[in-house]
């Protein structure tokens, strides 16, 4: 059965937009373009994620999210908002969002998003070994290997590499990235997280094998068993 | 300038103000001044009186007449003597008839006028022979005096008041005109011609340090408003190109055949940095609008500067540029640290990128915090081409970037909002030239710290 994702968006030309990037991904999607209405929604049907926006007649965005933690739901929240100041993040993380992406956003970027919070709701019991093809990560000796062939990470490749191992098969953004492993949420530029990337890359993948990390371009990077 | 006017201007009220509390004040004092006087010299002349009469009473009454010849002798014309039998008859002396009123006990009194119209101090003793004794005193220059002190008080008003008018006409020409003329410089400015100031006078009074004031708020008006100008035409510029070639773009495709993959990603290409300056934009408003210390703490610059070279090394590294630390110690500042942070990132990132671009493989970047404890500062240097002298103010502006690299590329906002960062934590950002290269220092030291939160003094 494909996901259902509830969005809460009062400008018609984005929800369109987004009910139509989401439906071609195959999702299922029901739309409400006003806070009130939105919680309603939510709180009456089951879904397996919601993107709100931040600013929304009726209710705003941050109340729809705490009301519905107060109700004791906890459908994945992706907050989408014009404001991308550190505390407006903060704001929206506290109210109960579980991520916090800024407009004007790339398409691909809200279905990564979608998809990494998806995936986080079903990861149930916390891992300490990752697996993708030959590519083992273990998270208690905090220990790489390909085959083989011990890998040598500093403290940062490892987050990286661990993010990306969690996320295998998802296209993660720079800003993705950026936000999640070095935890800053300005924009770092297209070359900085590039050269990281290229860099874990060059260990990971030696001469003769298959390469793990694939670069979309112009978005992110996929991680993913040959 | 009428005269309306100037009696509506606060020195002339003041002048007035004063004159007339003078005008009020003299004749009071004045009248005290004769007041006390007259008192004393009544009291005075009382007791001369009363002298002069125990005396002649104690005479024995056959001598009084020779005795009261020879007081008047010794007296002068002042002094009246006067000696009357019971049924009122003049015995002696130059009192010639005895005056109505006499008071019967011994104390002096003053009698109305006689008919030589003068004015006397009189004391009265019944002697033991039925007889009067009359002792007085002309005290006619009391009188006189009191006379003279009325018309003082009366001309010295009229005086002051005059005086008073007069200085505040005078007094209240000068600022009245200086009024007049910063009244002119608000209307020129108000008409749009943001370059006029207050005229100040140099004398430092109130109005000058009210020209001043306003002359610092205009010259701050006046940079905003070319911050606002520039910024606008350079945006338009700045997005109108991309936007252009993606127009452009998109019409070719119309009119093509077929559309490939890498057609249209070129377009998003356009698309995107447009995009990316807008966010660059919204940041910078963010951070203007931002209230000051909502995130701050207390942040180590040598974490931020081994931070940074962290984030970019492997970026230095792929542009064959040397990026080191310079000699590290702990130096505590109060600050953002996420934004200190993008704001040094911003810089690590323009310096590898010049230095990169115009050395290639010899590039270097060195991040240090400055060679002194105070004040506290993060420089980074690099061997870039530097930025000439007269660009640097324009650099630190929205959207400026030097005509020569424009092929580098980014949004041309990077150091706008290191800017906009250091001016909201009050920090100062200075570019400076190396022998080859350019510097960049952000001194964290808290100007309010141990200052008052004043515009500058001139």
């Amino acid at each position: 059965m494909s996901p259902r994702i509830l969005v809460i968006e009062d400008d018609v030309d984005t929800s369109d937009e987004i009910a139509a990037l989401l439906t071609t991904s195959g999702f299922e999607t029901r739309r409400s373009l006003d806070g009130g209405e939105g919680l309603k929604l939510a709180l009456s049907e089951p879904f397996d994620a919601i993107t709100l926006d931040r600013i929304l007649p009726g209710y705003d965005g941050l109340e729809v999210v705490s009301r519905l933690r107060e109700a004791g739901r906890h459908t994945p929240v992706l907050m989408v908002s014009a404001l991308g100041d550190v505390d407006d993040r903060v704001a929206g993380l506290r109210a109960g969002g579980d991520d916090y992406m800024i407009k004007p956003f790339a398409p691909v970027e809200l279905l990564a998003r979608l998809e990494v919070l998806l995936r986080r709701r079903s990861a149930g019991e916390p891992q300490l070994l990752l697996r993708v093809g030959d590519l083992e990560l273990d998270l208690v000796s905090r220990e790489a290997r390909r085959g083989q062939r011990r890998i040598e990470l500093l403290p940062r490749e490892f987050k990286l590499l661990e993010y990306m191992m969690r996320n295998a098969g998802q296209m993660l953004s720079r800003r993705m990235i950026f936000e999640e492993v070095w935890e800053y949420y300005f924009d770092p530029g297209t070359n900085l997280i590039e050269v990281h990337v290229a860099k874990l890359r060059k260990k990971i993948d030696t001469p003769g094998e298959a390469s793990l990390i694939r670069t979309e371009r112009g978005s992110g990077y996929v991680l993913d068993a040959p | 300038m009428r005269l309306s006017e100037l009696w509506r201007t606060t020195t002339a009220r003041l002048t007035l103000l004063y004159g007339l509390v003078f005008a009020l004040g003299v004749p009071v004092l004045l009248g005290a001044v004769y007041l006390q006087s007259s008192i004393y010299l009544t009291q005075r002349i009382d007791i001369v009186l009363q002298a002069a009469a125990d005396t002649l009473e104690r005479v024995p009454r056959p001598e009084l007449p020779r005795r009261i010849e020879e007081a008047e002798a010794i007296n002068g014309s002042l002094a009246v003597f006067g000696l009357f039998s019971a049924d009122g008859r003049w015995l002696a002396g130059n009192l010639t008839a005895l005056p109505a009123g006499l008071p019967d006990d011994n104390k002096p009194k003053e009698l109305p006028l006689t008919p030589r119209a003068r004015t006397l101090r009189i004391t009265v003793r019944s002697l033991p022979g039925g007889e009067t004794l009359v002792v007085g005193r002309d005290i006619n220059q009391l009188r006189e005096m009191r006379a003279i002190i009325a018309s003082a008080s009366l001309w010295s008003g009229v005086t002051i008041l005059v005086a008073g008018l007069g200085c505040g006409v005078a007094l209240s020409i000068a600022p009245l005109r200086r009024l007049r003329s910063m009244q002119a410089a608000a209307q020129d400015i108000a008409a749009g011609n943001l370059k006029r100031r207050m005229p100040i006078s140099r004398s430092g009074d109130e109005l000058d340090v009210f020209a001043d004031a306003v002359n610092y708020m205009m010259s701050e008006v006046e940079r905003l408003m070319n911050e606002i100008k520039g910024a606008t035409e350079t945006i338009a510029h700045d997005l109108r190109t991309p936007l252009t070639r993606a127009r452009a773009q998109l019409h070719r495709l119309q009119q093509a055949p077929e559309i490939g993959a890498a057609d249209i990603s070129r377009v998003v290409g356009e698309i995107d940095t447009v995009l990316e300056r807008f966010r660059a934009l919204l940041r910078i408003s963010e951070l203007e609008a931002r209230e000051r210390r909502a995130g701050f703490s207390r942040v180590d610059l040598s974490d931020i500067a081994r931070q940074a070279v962290d984030l970019y090394q492997p970026l230095a590294e792929s542009q064959g540029v040397n990026l080191s630390l310079g000699p590290l110690r702990g130096v505590m500042v109060e600050a953002d640290p996420k934004l200190l942070f993008e704001a040094v990132s911003n810089l690590v990132d323009n310096a590898i990128k010049f230095s990169g671009a115009s050395r290639g493989p010899g590039g270097r970047v060195v991040v240090s915090l400055g060679p002194d404890e105070r004040p506290a500062q993060i420089v980074i240097d690099d061997n870039g081409p530097g930025i000439a002298e007269g660009e640097r103010l324009a650099v630190l502006q929205r959207f400026y970037r030097s005509e020569d690299k424009r092929l580098i590329p980014g949004s041309g906002l990077g150091l706008s909002i290191v800017a906009a960062i250091v001016r909201l934590h009050r920090f100062e950002l200075a570019l400076q030239d190396l022998p080859v290269g350019l510097r960049a220092v952000i001194d964290c030291t808290d100007p309010t710290e141990g200052l008052a939160e004043l515009p500058p003094e001139r």
